[in-house]
């Protein structure tokens, strides 16, 4: 897997957000050495898409969502939003196109600053770019507060510590649309909160999604999770691509063997299932100073040969708008 | 919006300016009585300090007792009693006078060096924490460099070399050279330590997710600076300041030790403690003892404030 190749990707214009060659690297203290977190991998998003982005801890999931805020900067590759080069804006016009995309974090407590009233962080945007008259302000951010279920009255007088994580996770989805975004990057939103929680905040999204025009670029492990939110499904694995899908036929017929790994490892909440070995991963995922060569998959690989030792595989198209970058995909091209 | 319900309003009453700044005051029986006594006694010992140039059985600080008075009050034989209170000194000035007249001295040296530094460090570590980067790796040596000089050595060379004697006029302001000598090293010696901490919960703060969320919405570094980082630092801060300025305090009183504080004929507690304490033997202890006493409980005042102060700060334990 591991696959580089841009196959997938739609045609110029399409696309609303485009990722070509992205590269991330992180020095590893003064050792010369680098952590690879994301090598070359691109992706699309189409306006008023989801895009579900999943992959297990380390994969460079949350890498990607950042880079694409330029929170760091990447280290290569190209990233257009409508057209226009992220990577090379600087200053002000990154300043501007930012408010463009908003990214809603994982840990909604450490999201929200804890000395702050809730409606002075959801005005924070307004204020910083001079928006309106403060009556116009407050005005607006109430609305927003509404439309994401906190009460404004409450909002006014609390600060974030007296919210439930859930309710914070919902004032940072309030304080990302008040500058009225194009996409919002979520960067694993749910899995800090409870399963019912969850549900909530996940319907909250679909709503606002509906309501405000988004796109969103939906990053999660949790595959029940991104299988009800998403569009298109993009499967990562140490920093590369393996997999991007529909929704239902990645889940239905997924042609990755790490696709099929990842799958086959969601409970089945049923005792008298039992799991086999080739049902399982085995081992660890390696580190990502010195990736292995060839397909990056091929360590745990149920189904390695040599040929996955010496040749990266590319992205190739299966039909049906599903993309697979392995040499002996699960299921042939239709 | 489905199945999102609205939380259930809950209006508290809007708090007064004078509440939200010291918090809800609680009942007498709550009290913590080591504050509450701490307090009284800083204030009453500010109020003596602000007042002592004023205030007339202050004021005879400086004067030397005559005629009769003068010979029963001469070395030391003064012990405490109606009429001085602390008794006297070795020319047969009146102690207690004394004593609250080098409060003056000494607080305004204390506060006006702890004060300095938290801007001066407190400036330069959040930008050391904040930008990283070469800035951070030069401040960072001269803060090792500085903590490593010789607290004794520096107050030589600034006092000694820089402002020996003389006044010192800087437009509006006109001051004792020694005065402001001794501000200049204790702000010194303490910018160091205050820069370290400061540096240290910038690089841990400004890693966290709204500082990332601010910036992602668009916001300066100045702006990130100052109204997401400094806000979560002033506690830090704060309890560093003040068990600092019972350091500096001390410190003061060191430096007086060795002669090299504030000039003649102004006391401070130091000054005091030093002049007498060759004659102890010879009926000088109550003149160390109540300098002493008094240094010992402004450091005790200070460290106990600085505690609540700390607690207040403290999101968690506030709202427990």
């Amino acid at each position: 897997m591991a696959g580089t190749g841009k196959a997938h990707l739609h045609g110029e214009g399409q696309a609303l957000l485009s990722v070509e060659d992205l590269l991330v690297e992180f020095p590893v203290g003064r050792t010369g050495l680098k952590v690879n977190a994301v090598t070359g991998i691109s992706f699309d998003v189409l306006p008023g898409e989801t895009l579900g982005l999943v992959g297990e801890s380390g994969c460079g999931k949350s890498t990607t969502g950042k880079a694409i805020m330029q929170l760091p900067r990447p280290n290569g590759g190209s990233i257009r939003f409508e057209g226009q080069e992220l990577t090379s804006l600087a200053g002000e016009g990154m300043r501007m196109l930012r408010t463009n995309i908003q990214m809603i974090f994982q840990d909604p407590i450490s999201s929200l600053n804890p000395r702050r009233k809730v409606t002075n962080i959801v005005m924070e945007p307004l204020n910083i770019w001079g928006i309106g008259t403060p009556e116009e302000r407050l005005k607006k951010v109430n609305e927003v507060l509404e439309a994401v279920g906190i009460d404004p009255d409450r909002a006014a007088s609390s600060k974030p510590y007296q919210f439930s994580g859930g309710q914070c996770q919902r004032i940072s989805i309030a304080r990302a649309l008040v500058l009225d975004p194009k996409m919002i990057i979520c960067d694993e939103p749910v899995s800090a909160l409870d399963v019912s929680v969850q549900a909530q905040v996940l319907n909250l999204l679909e709503d606002l999604k509906a309501k405000f025009g988004l796109t969103l670029v939906f990053i999660a492990h949790d595959l029940a999770v991104v299988k009800n939110i998403s569009d298109r499904v993009a499967v990562m694995y140490l920093g590369k691509m393996c997999e991007v899908a529909r929704s239902d036929d990645l889940y239905a017929r997924p042609a990755h063997p790490y696709t099929q790994v990842l799958l086959n490892s969601i409970p089945v909440p049923d005792p008298t299932v039992k799991i086999t070995g080739n049902q399982r991963v085995q081992g660890e995922i390696p580190s990502p100073v010195m990736p292995p060569s060839g397909c990056r998959f091929r360590t745990r690989c149920p189904i390695a040969q040599d040929r996955c030792a010496a040749e990266e595989p590319e992205l190739q198209a299966l039909g049906n708008d599903q993309y697979v970058a392995c040499h002996f995909p699960l299921r042939s091209a239709n | 919006m489905t199945d999102i319900v609205l939380d259930t309003p809950s209006k508290p009453a809007k708090p007064s300016p004078l509440t939200r700044l010291i918090g809800r005051v609680p009942p007498i029986r709550k009290w913590k009585w080591g504050f509450v006594l701490s307090v009284a006694y800083l204030v009453v010992l500010t109020f003596f300090a602000v007042f002592a140039n004023v205030l007339p059985f202050i004021r005879r600080y400086n004067e030397l007792p005559k005629g009769a008075a003068a010979r029963k009050l001469a070395s030391y034989r003064g012990k405490p009693s109606g009429s001085y209170w602390f008794g006297n000194d070795k020319l047969g000035r009146d102690t207690f006078a004394r004593s609250v007249y080098a409060a003056q001295k000494t607080l305004t040296i204390g506060l006006a060096s702890i004060v300095a530094a938290l801007v001066i460090g407190g400036l330069l570590g959040m930008l050391a924490g904040y930008y990283r980067g070469w800035y951070d790796r030069v401040l960072s040596v001269i803060f090792d460099v500085l903590l490593a000089f010789p607290a004794i050595v520096l107050a030589l060379i600034v006092v000694g070399r820089f402002f020996q004697s003389g006044r010192l006029n800087l437009g509006l302001f006109q001051m004792d050279k020694r005065f402001f000598g001794v501000i200049v090293v204790l702000t010194l010696l303490s910018v160091a330590p205050l820069a370290r901490i400061v540096r240290a919960q910038t690089l841990a703060l400004s890693q966290r997710e709204y500082v990332l969320a601010a910036r992602g919405l668009g916001a300066s570094s100045w702006r990130i600076l100052i109204r997401e980082i400094l806000p979560n630092l002033l506690p830090a801060m704060f309890s560093v300041a003040f068990t600092g300025l019972a350091v500096l305090l001390v410190a003061e009183g060191g430096l007086a030790f060795l002669g090299f504080s504030v000039q003649l004929p102004f006391p401070t507690w130091g000054f005091m403690i030093n002049e007498a304490r060759p004659d102890i033997v010879k009926g000088g202890g109550w003149a160390v003892f109540f300098p002493c006493i008094l240094l010992f409980l402004t450091v005790l005042a200070f460290n106990v404030i600085g505690d609540r102060v700390a607690r207040r700060f403290d999101i968690r334990e506030a709202t427990l």
